[in-house]
């Protein structure tokens, strides 16, 4: 098979994370202000959010310059919804909300925002029946849920949901679990290992884990790791970077990140690098983005790649960070290896 | 960037892209400050509409603009008619339709769809005629996405929301029906398997069938899924389908007489790791039946323990897993 074929021979080209070359990438995303840029301005927010993650987790916290990122957050406030659009003029929506809140507080900077509008935009995307939706035109999806609910969590405001509302919330989470123990993104839709790592880490925060059938959703995780090293989404499907932390995350959570094959998918990983020009792939050979550069990071750092920062699975943020503001859930990482291979 | 081949370009290369590029970012961003200028001064007017076009054209992944559309859309309707409503919302499931066949699964472009599906109003003369042409061309409409890819995740969720909210509704064997034809002519279709365990627990369900009947229905199940299993048991779509019809309390025959057919396919197969998994399952599960007496009982954990071992080295990726669970026999 062709594919298999480049990620050997990429992988065995690249035996090392190529830290400064991705520090470097990560701040020259916004130098290359091509037609591509300007069409995914509605995911500016989420992206700054996903290379000043990854800066943490290769610890170089300062690599953007602090003060431009904040002021750039608070340009993005939608008055009308009370909380952040991923842009300024774009509408507020629960997704750009969520990176809002955790790049303030990376940047040490959450006194700067209007927390009580925050969360009232948040309560009131609770419906009556446990779903969430991501702004008032009322779409939903467990991806909401876990955002929510994590939201509510980093601004210290998860107690105001009513106790009532809560367990909606955790019977609408139960609704969405299928017969492979997994979730999906609505009651009735097939599981897919981005919805399981936002319903994982949503039960997580609810203290309600006990709702996961481990030993069978933790197997099924297992089987997303592909002969070439890499995780799928979804059973048939192809490998991807980015599961490498929907999948790991969730595996992570459950205690048995011991139950797939670290170096191969380390290996995986490093071979999806650009080594040239900085930033992570989907798969190995194919154009990087900032997006799959955070979530190949993540993963490398769970498994215990040498030199980076540890990360929270429950919350995709530095785990010092985590452990600061005291929300710490239940999960295992792998040991911090020492050198690699 | 998803499956996208990274090319190496000189920077005399990149250089003479950006200049050619220039002048659509000019264009793009023109239009874009036009369309936000707009919504901020809440000009819903037909021609913000067609400038809401121009620009979804071009990025129809711009929700923003789609919540203006909307907003317009809104505002407009109260001075329509309902036969001009119709129109309107008639021709924003053509715009969604183009903008799908290119961009299946892009979330906001389906948020619309569901939008002008709900707004269809009630015919002037009381009856459901246009909610009911509305949702039936959907059924359409989603089958096509399902036929250019099976596994569109979208697609089958948007198959499941138009199914439900169709005026008159479809009988759910029909569903079996659709599930059986997309499993037959791929057996690695998962989302068609999940797809068939939520139509039969929603038929059994509504109809309160009894266990008898519901019994048969599984047999006729196994016969499906067995027929995948002997076609590709490397394939773990058949596996996951037939350990939910095993599900927690099998009646004992039926899990004896599975347990017998995956031997006789792990015969045939002697490495099959799936063969094995399943086994390991099924021989556990069946030790926990009161009637096994505690000497079976004990026999049944080892050969469980068995499968565990040999999987530790036939599927090595994933040997922590086999000898944690190859623990938990034991217990």
């Amino acid at each position: 098979m062709a594919t298999a074929g480049i990620s050997e021979s990429a992988a065995s080209s690249s035996s090392y994370l190529d830290i400064p070359l991705h520090i470097k990438y990560i701040q020259n995303l916004d130098k290359r202000q091509d037609l591509a840029y300007h069409l995914t301005s509605h995911l500016r927010l989420n992206g700054i959010y996903w290379g000043l993650t990854a800066s943490h987790i290769m610890g170089q916290p300062s690599a953007l310059d602090k003060e431009g990122v904040i002021e750039y957050v608070l340009s993005c406030w939608d008055g009308e919804s009370g909380t952040f659009g991923p842009h300024p003029g774009h509408d507020g929506h629960i997704l750009a909300t969520l990176s809002g809140i955790q790049i303030m507080l990376m940047q040490d900077a959450i006194d700067r925002i209007n927390v009580e509008s925050i969360t009232q935009f948040l309560l009131e995307r609770i419906n009556d029946d446990g779903s969430v939706s991501g702004d008032s035109w009322g779409e939903i999806d467990t991806r909401f849920t876990y955002i929510c609910l994590s939201s509510l969590n980093l601004l210290g405001k998860l107690n105001q949901i009513p106790l009532e509302k809560k367990e909606k919330i955790i019977e609408h989470i139960s609704k969405c679990r299928n017969l492979d123990g997994g979730f999906g993104r609505v009651p009735g839709a097939e599981s897919h290992s981005g919805q399981i790592w936002v319903c994982t880490a949503a039960l997580s925060i609810l203290d309600r884990q006990d709702l996961i059938e481990v030993p069978l959703l933790a197997s099924w995780l297992s089987e997303r790791q592909l002969p070439n090293g890499g995780l799928n989404g979804r059973p048939e499907k192809l490998e991807d970077v980015c599961y490498s932390w929907w999948c790991l995350a969730s595996i992570s959570i459950l205690g048995k990140l011991n139950w797939i094959n670290k170096d191969k998918l380390i290996n995986f990983i490093l071979g999806a690098q650009d080594l040239e020009d900085g930033g992570i792939a989907d798969r190995p050979g194919d154009w990087v983005d900032v997006f799959h550069t955070i979530f190949g990071v993540a993963g490398l750092s769970l498994l215990g790649y040498p030199g980076l920062q540890d990360i929270d699975p429950v919350y995709c943020m530095p785990a010092s960070l985590i452990d600061k503001l005291d929300i710490r859930k239940p999960y295992a990482t792998l040991e911090r290896m020492t050198s690699y291979p | 960037m998803h499956g996208i081949k990274r090319t190496r370009i000189t920077p005399q290369a990149a250089e003479a892209k950006r200049l050619k590029e220039q002048g659509k970012i000019e264009a793009y961003l023109a239009l874009e400050q036009d369309v936000l200028s707009r919504k901020r001064s809440k000009d819903y007017t037909t021609e913000s509409l067609e400038q809401t076009t121009k620009l979804l054209d071009l990025n129809p992944e711009f929700y923003t603009i789609w919540n203006f559309r909307r907003n317009i859309l809104l505002s407009l309707f109260p001075s329509l008619s309902p036969e001009e409503v119709v129109f309107y919302l008639k021709s924003d499931l053509k715009l969604t339709t183009s903008y799908l066949l290119v961009h299946p699964k892009v979330y906001w472009i389906w948020n619309h769809r569901i939008w002008c599906l709900k707004s269809v109003p009630t015919n002037p003369d009381g009856t459901k005629q246009w909610k009911e042409e509305f949702w039936k061309g959907e059924l359409k409409l989603v089958e096509k996405m399902l036929d250019a890819d099976s596994r569109n995740f979208h697609a089958w969720d948007y198959r499941r929301y138009v199914l439900s909210s169709l005026p008159t509704q479809k009988p759910l064997s029909d569903e079996l029906k659709y599930t059986k034809s997309k499993i037959e002519s791929n057996f690695s279709n998962f989302s068609a398997w999940h797809c068939r365990t939520k139509t039969l627990l929603s038929i059994w369900e509504k109809e309160k069938t009894s266990e008898d009947k519901i019994r048969k229905t599984k047999d006729e199940e196994f016969d499906l899924v067995t027929q995948a299993l002997w076609t590709d048991p490397a394939d773990q779509s058949g596996w996951l389908y037939h350990r939910w019809l095993i599900g927690s309390e099998p009646p004992i025959e039926v899990l004896n007489r599975e347990i017998k057919n995956i031997k006789d396919l792990h015969e045939a197969e002697p490495d099959s790791k799936w063969c094995m998994n399943a086994l390991a399952h099924y021989t556990l599960l069946s030790a926990k039946y009161s009637i096994t007496s505690e000497g079976d009982q004990q026999k049944l954990k080892e050969e469980a323990k068995g499968y565990y071992q040999r999987l530790e080295q036939v599927d090595l990726d994933r040997k922590e897993r086999y000898r944690d669970m190859g623990k938990f026999t034991s217990k």
